[in-house]
């Protein structure tokens, strides 16, 4: 068997938490298991067919989390497409077209860039290196942003109000940072949104509202090769991680929403800073 | 430039780019016009996911357009 059930059990966990967390998934996901010397191979299409499972799970986590909210903006953009304008005071119609011109570009870079950029850069080597460099995201995101008006209204009514149309395209380029193991999808796009002016809480459920149709999309473009011969000997441990993934990633989500109502993303760039810097230590002396 | 010329020229990038999305999925990449991204020499390698990238910025400039053209509401309003 390619993977494990203690191996996929382990990723699955990791995954749940790092995806959400702006620490990056895919990074930890290529340095724990070298670290640890299980014998994965990383680049192997079964591997990568593995994580899709994985993905999918967060991403129908993320979707249930936030499934009220959903129907709302899915409502609004209805409603936009019905009276062809966006009425200045409907929330749910101006913050859904905002994260569908901000899933554009993520979706272009993604969907052309992902391939080449992760058989250039999945090495634990690389990705150790990125993510030190994702402190430094994170550090410069907490040093420049611009302090967010403290307001009455309802969240997702400050984030409409908040974020224009180029500020949700860069946003949402940001994310494509993240096709680079070791930098953060959620700290690229919870960045972009302090530097917007958005709050660290608007911020971090801008960036799930954001990342959710995203990693839907990439699953379930990837959905056939775990269906297929690909996925051969690897359906139970994906299986297991998966599920492993939907129960952290739900922990993680509930927790960074309370956490984001007072706190800020410099305890996320120390640790990325000092597991970065002391992975890529290890392994160029090891 | 006026609404109605923006939006006209949104409807020929959106057809234009459904049309480069259905010559992706239908044309292996030895077959692409020379100057389309992915073009291959001997692949016979579908490049899907750029033709899905095309079909949805083709479908971003439609809902442009639909927008642009739709009646000045809250504007007559205002």
């Amino acid at each position: 068997m390619p993977i494990s059930y203690f191996h996929a059990a382990i990723l699955g966990l990791l995954q749940g938490v790092s995806e959400l967390f702006p620490v990056s998934s895919l990074g930890h996901t290529v340095i724990i298991p070298k670290l640890l010397g299980w014998n994965i191979h990383q680049n192997a299409p079964y591997f990568l067919t593995f994580l899709v499972a994985l993905h999918l799970a967060t991403a129908l986590v993320l979707l249930a989390f936030f499934w009220r909210d959903w129907v709302r903006i899915v409502k609004g953009i209805g409603r936009s497409l019905r009276d062809r304008e966006i009425a200045p005071d409907d929330a749910d119609a101006k913050l859904g077209w905002l994260l569908v011109v901000g899933t554009i570009p993520a979706g272009i870079l993604g969907l052309t860039l992902q391939d080449k950029l992760r058989s250039l850069f999945a090495s634990p080597q690389y990705a150790s290196i990125f993510l030190a460099l994702n402190a430094l995201v994170l550090f410069g995101a907490e040093l420049l942003r611009r302090r967010a008006p403290v307001t009455a209204e309802d969240d997702d009514e400050r984030i409409a109000r908040t974020v224009g149309w180029r500020d949700t395209t860069l946003v949402g380029a940001a994310q494509a940072l993240a096709l680079i193991p070791g930098f953060s999808r959620s700290g690229a796009s919870m960045g972009g949104g302090l530097l917007v002016g958005l709050s660290h809480k608007d911020a971090a459920r801008f960036a799930f509202l954001l990342a959710t149709p995203i990693i839907i999309a990439a699953a379930v473009l990837k959905l056939p090769d775990l269906a297929g011969s690909q996925g051969n000997g690897v359906r139970g441990p994906a299986a297991v991680g998966a599920a492993c993934s939907a129960v952290t990633a739900f922990l993680a989500v509930r927790f960074l929403m309370r956490y984001f109502e007072n706190n800020t993303l410099l305890p996320f760039a120390i640790y990325c800073a000092a597991a970065g810097t002391a992975a890529a230590i290890y392994f160029a002396v090891s | 430039m006026n609404r109605r010329t923006l939006a006209a020229l949104a409807v020929v990038l959106g057809i234009a780019l459904i049309a480069i999305a259905i010559v992706y999925w239908v044309e292996p990449a030895k077959s692409l016009p020379s100057f389309f991204p992915g073009r291959q020499a001997g692949s016979n390698h579908h490049h899907t996911k750029h033709g899905i990238a095309s079909f949805l910025v083709g479908l971003a400039a439609f809902a442009f357009a639909w927008f642009n053209t739709g009646p000045k509401k809250t504007r007559a309003a205002a």
